[in-house]
């Protein structure tokens, strides 16, 4: 029964921006009806036929209703404009469910990486030939069940459909209860072996870039209530199309306004925020913005002393106990690259008083993002070797050019036109070697 | 054209058409009415545990849902293999586990051995004679090891439930939805709110499988029609549901499935007066044994 509701459903928008023009174009005759009363005669006959369009439509033959109804308005006298509009109803999304594929229906390609939260590797769909990104679960050890993770992990990320959060597009199980496997686009890179790896930093233009698909993956995850709390470079996957997208939703949860009551153990240690460190039990979603990038004072951040943790933390004597107005900015000195814009957001952003840091919104129109350099167009983006794919960069060893005032090496040609001596490391030819006499 | 983003938070996974002509259980032999019966009361066991553990309404609800979604298609869970108790404890496991109120295996099972205690139960399908005046705690009393073995079932169970239902396991509830309604229609009055959860909770444990046919929005308004209706409460004039993305043929079929609820469990109630609904799979193949038999006579 539902199908039939969706596919009526689906025709009632198939002809949705028909409806809307024609209804836009409606209301322009009607505007004009109003000085010429003739014309008003006549936007009224389509407006009926409109009526009458509507009725085939939506109620299949209960005509009597709306023709009470136009009757109603034309006796109250009001303006044509007043007339119902037509009522079309939104399709809501109606996923299936099913139960999960096996596992066998993956051939698995080479290990990435292990984390606490489990295996992931490079796979390939045996039927479509796609590659896909195989994560296992760890399972062992939970005498609850099914970890509350994992099962967070897969509702969120079937929740959060998002261009820069990782698709997940199925879950597959193994032989045995406990093989669970998330099966998610692969993409090319995480963002700290790149960084790892990389010859030269990326480009201010392209910071922003990346900067600005964080961010924009950040805000809708805290639109649908969901924290993160696990950012860091390492859950930031990137493809070779300039594309990053948020992984690893392990810690992951979902709250509430006001926050419910949660652990403080979350957030990779160097990327934790200081009201975490201190032992607050209730947080936001300020603990995220943190994490996209001296001690505190009681200028900075007025409520720290309540914090649990606050009372035995030692804080050294502060040289300048002068009141503290305006925003504090980070040391010019250690940021000599970055501009004053970049300086103020990455100052709020790492902001010691929850209170102070913004939320996602206010940092997507931060105008660091609209002073030059513009942030570069993704396509754009260089590519980089991708270690999860097995490739390595190729290393080839060119001579340097001849040091000024150097001697001239002593060469000796005799014996160029013979065979390579042993073990060098010449070019080879693939797989087999002829060996001469 | 694809569905418009960002209402996931109002929808929910609906059956298709295959999974609803045909069952896993049907497959097996289960007749319609005996599957139906089972499911009612195992989603009126699930609503109990939910109520006995403390649990807020709207996870209870989820619970019921998960375990009503568990039975459909032919590709779903059977009465003849699954026990409708255990897959009710499971789902009330696993939802409590996703939300803020989390509890524990011991607290379910200690629950599911008190409701499904033949003397000690208050439940009429479980116990048709009434619980005596104080029935002795031996009868409903959870020993050790059979805490132990009844653990390892429970959390099988729940992987069960995740494999069946591919982890589509998020269920939105319209109590919420219609509160926000009624406020939009400036019609809020605490009779008519109550009458309003009644009924959706009601349509919970409908033989038409309410929850995962019609979306949550199209349940609040039906809720808020019926509910309007019998609390004389007057609402918008005009075809007001339309503003919430209902129309006219679907309200009608959800007006009457919610009416038609009351009656139902009425019939239910009279043809289990004397012996008590089958939740265990073996009692419900004991069952069909016994129906065999007498069709055979």
């Amino acid at each position: 029964m539902s199908t039939t509701l969706k596919s009526r459903w689906a025709d009632d928008n198939d002809d949705d921006p028909e409806v809307e023009a024609q209804r836009k174009h409606e209301k322009e005759k009607k505007k004009l009806a109003k000085a010429t009363k003739q014309r008003k005669l006549e936007v009224k006959d389509s407006a009926q036929e409109q009526q009458q369009q509507e009725d085939e439509n939506t109620f299949n033959g209960e005509a009597e209703r709306p023709a009470k109804r136009r009757r109603l308005s034309e006796d109250a006298g009001m303006p044509v404009e007043a007339e119902p509009k037509r009522a079309i109803c939104l399709r809501f999304p109606a996923p299936e469910w099913g139960p999960c594929r096996h596992v066998d229906n993956f051939e698995k390609l080479n290990h990435i990486e292990e984390g606490s939260y489990g295996w992931v590797s490079r796979a390939k769909d045996i039927v479509t030939g796609e590659i896909v990104a195989l994560k296992k679960l760890k399972m062992e050890n939970s005498p609850d069940g099914f970890p509350v993770t994992g099962l967070r992990e897969i509702q969120m990320l079937m929740e959060a459909r998002h261009h820069n959060i990782v698709h997940l597009r199925e879950v597959v199980v193994g032989d045995k209860m406990d093989d669970v496997y998330l099966v998610m686009d692969f993409l090319e890179h995480d963002l700290k072996t790149l960084l790892d790896e990389m010859r030269e930093p990326f480009l201010p233009s392209e910071i922003k870039t990346l900067l600005l698909q964080i961010l924009s993956a950040t805000e809708f995850l805290h639109s649908h209530w969901i924290l993160h709390r696990d950012m860091k470079t390492s859950n930031l996957l990137m493809n070779n199309r300039g594309e990053i997208k948020l992984a690893d939703f392990g810690m992951a949860r979902y709250y509430g306004d006001p926050p419910p009551k949660l652990t403080q153990l979350v957030v990779t240690l160097w990327y934790r925020s200081p009201e975490l460190l201190l032992g607050s039990e209730k947080y936001g979603p300020e603990i995220d913005i943190f994490a996209v990038t001296g001690p505190p004072t009681q200028q900075t951040w007025p409520s720290f002393r309540s914090l649990p943790n606050a009372r035995s933390l030692r804080l050294p004597p502060s040289s300048k106990s002068a009141s503290v107005t305006g925003p504090v900015l980070l040391p010019r000195s250690k940021f000599p690259y970055l501009t004053n814009a970049g300086l103020a957001l990455m100052s709020v952003l790492l902001a010691l008083n929850p209170a102070s840091r913004p939320n996602v919104a206010e940092c997507l129109k931060h105008p660091y993002f609209h002073e030059d350099p513009r942030p570069k167009p993704k396509e754009m983006f260089p590519t980089f070797p991708s270690k999860a794919r097995l490739e390595r960069r190729r290393r080839r060893e060119t001579p340097e050019a001849p040091k000024h005032g150097a001697e001239a090496p002593q060469l000796d040609f005799a014996d160029v036109f013979s065979a390579p001596l042993e073990g060098d490391t010449g070019e080879v030819g693939a797989g087999f070697t002829l060996r001469l006499g | 054209m694809a569905p418009i983003q960002g209402l996931d938070s109002l929808s929910n996974a609906l059956a298709t058409l295959a999974q609803l002509s045909t069952s896993s259980s049907s497959l097996d032999g289960v007749p319609t009415d005996l599957e139906a019966s089972v499911r009612f009361a195992g989603s009126l066991l699930t609503q109990a545990a939910g109520v006995l553990l403390r649990l807020p309404q709207e996870v209870i609800a989820q619970a019921v849902v998960i375990f009503t979604r568990f039975w459909i298609g032919p590709e779903g869970g059977s009465l003849a293999i699954y026990s409708a108790k255990d897959i009710s404890a499971a789902s009330v496991y696993l939802t409590a586990k996703l939300s803020f109120q989390p509890t524990s295996p011991r607290s379910v099972l200690n629950v599911y051995s008190f409701l499904l205690s033949k003397e000690a139960s208050p439940l009429w399908f479980v116990n048709p004679n009434g619980p005596g005046v104080q029935p002795a705690p031996e009868t409903y009393y959870l020993s050790e090891g059979t805490y132990q073995s009844e653990r390892l079932v429970l959390l099988r169970m729940e992987a069960t439930i995740l494999r069946t239902l591919g982890f589509q396991i998020r269920v939105i509830i319209p109590h919420t939805i219609a509160l926000t309604y009624l406020q939009t229609m400036n019609a809020t009055s605490p009779a008519l709110a109550k009458r309003i959860f009644e009924h959706l909770s009601a349509a919970l444990l409908s033989p038409q499988l309410l929850y995962v046919t019609h979306q949550p929005n199209a349940l609040a308004v039906a809720a808020i029609y019926l509910g309007a209706r019998e609390e004389g409460v007057k609402l918008a004039d005009g075809e007001w549901w339309k503003v919430f993305d209902v129309d006219r043929e679907e309200l009608g079929f959800l007006v009457v499935a919610m009416r038609s609820m009351n009656g139902f469990a009425m019939a239910e109630k009279d043809k289990w007066k004397t012996q008590p609904i089958p939740l265990i799979a073996d009692d419900v193949m004991e069952e069909l044994e016994k129906k065999r038999a007498s069709d055979g006579d």
